[in-house]
């Protein structure tokens, strides 16, 4: 069976040598630079959080970078999702984006030395939409990194995708936002972070559907 | 270990046949025309049968079937050498035809509103001939730049496939899908 001439001429008249894409893990790397400075941003353009010397090392930046490398782990799940014929089965989905909410309150529980520090009376909610918006500005970088990474492949499911990588931008900024907030009450954690984390996986997903693919 | 030892190894894992493919589509990503050939016709049989399995109209079918090749182009750098190629082009097919289902949607949906708007100012004409006299139609359409026009009408009235518009008119298949859909958009500019 050969090609209709028109689809065939259509076919040569753009032919030329292309490169493959890197693998989605390589080209999630790409991010990596730009993870580091989010997660030094965060607490360095405004303050680190009282307890730093307490909490240590390991639990502070350790873990705070942990996380981070997780979210670019995520990422790379979601560009290996954007490539035709590679799409994440129901399983894949359901572990990444449980593992992605796991690991932030997974880490404030080795973290915290108790659950009531809270903001002061009367400043919940005003601190609350200050995490809040800290945590999701900061992703927005990583994010549109992600959805131009993505959308030079071909996703069958760009919501899935942008869901993804919006995840891991957002678990990415929460990993600053860990060495700058010391909040441990569940309110404050629940709306101000992973309220951010949530948005960030919403705005992928709207951004995804949004930019065309190539 | 270099990319294209790296290949090599991939393409040695795979069965006979899945390894011929690859080739081809290393072939393809290098440039040449009788590799695309050669994906033709090992996959164009296949691919029809399977579009035809899911549209349920040959013409149809046809049609997706060489849309699924144009996408297979623009898609091709993100096809992963020493990889599986069929899983990747099956995945491009279903995808066209989901896109194409949806296009189709938001067509009848927009023709249902003309002929609703056309059926308020005289309900005995026909949905086709309405919009085409329709004067507010009419008169949004003239406002539409010739070339976009064109592309509009043969493929929103006349049902052209993109493909067959861009062998028609000479530009390629992504430049009369702009065309028409700046087209539409100006149309319904003007409309509103």
């Amino acid at each position: 069976m050969s090609a209709p001439k028109e689809l065939r001429d259509a076919i040569e008249r753009d032919l030329r040598p292309t490169r493959p894409l890197r693998s989605p893990w390589v080209r999630a790397l790409v991010l990596a630079p730009l993870a580091v400075a989010i997660v030094l941003s965060v607490p360095g353009l405004r303050f680190f959080r009282s307890d730093m010397s307490a909490i240590g090392f390991l639990r502070a930046w350790g873990f705070s970078f942990g996380q981070a490398f997780a979210g670019l782990v995520i990422v790379a799940a979601a560009l290996r999702e954007s490539i035709p014929g590679r799409g994440l089965s129901r399983g894949a989905i359901a572990a990444t984006v449980a593992l992605g909410l796991a690991i932030p309150v997974a880490l404030l529980g080795v973290t915290a030395s108790a659950f009531d520090i809270g903001p002061a009376p009367g400043q919940a909610l005003e601190e609350g939409i200050g995490c809040f918006r800290v945590s999701a500005i900061s992703a927005i970088p990583a994010l549109i990194a992600a959805a131009f990474l993505a959308a030079r492949a071909f996703p069958m499911r760009p919501g899935l995708a942008g869901a993804l990588y919006g995840l891991g931008c957002g678990l990415i900024a929460d990993a600053g936002l860990r060495l700058f907030c010391e909040y441990t009450v569940p309110s404050h954690v629940l709306f101000g972070h992973g309220g951010a984390i949530l948005a960030a996986m919403v705005f992928g997903a709207v951004v995804a559907k949004i930019i065309p693919r190539r | 270990m270099g990319s294209q030892a790296k290949d090599e190894a991939g393409r040695n894992t795979l069965d006979p046949v899945e390894a011929e493919l690859c080739s081809h589509m290393q072939g393809y990503l290098d440039g040449r025309i009788e590799a695309f050939d050669a994906l033709y016709a090992a996959f164009a049989g296949r691919l029809r049968g399977y579009l035809l399995s899911l549209c349920r109209d040959a013409t149809l079918a046809d049609d997706l079937l060489q849309e699924t090749f144009m996408q297979i182009h623009r898609s091709r750098r993100t096809y992963q050498p020493g990889r599986p190629v069929t899983p990747w082009v099956y995945a491009i097919a279903r995808n066209v035809y989901l896109m194409k289902r949806r296009s189709a949607g938001r067509r009848v949906r927009f023709e249902e509103a003309l002929a609703a708007d056309s059926r308020a100012s005289d309900g005995s004409r026909d949905a086709l001939g309405t919009i085409a006299e329709s004067d507010a139609v009419r008169r949004a359409l003239r406002e539409v730049p010739p070339d976009q026009r064109q592309a509009l009408l043969m493929h929103h009235v006349q049902g052209w496939s993109f493909i067959e518009i861009a062998a028609r008119l000479g530009i390629r298949v992504n430049a009369a899908k702009t065309r028409a859909f700046r087209g539409m958009k100006k149309m319904r500019e003007h409309l509103k």
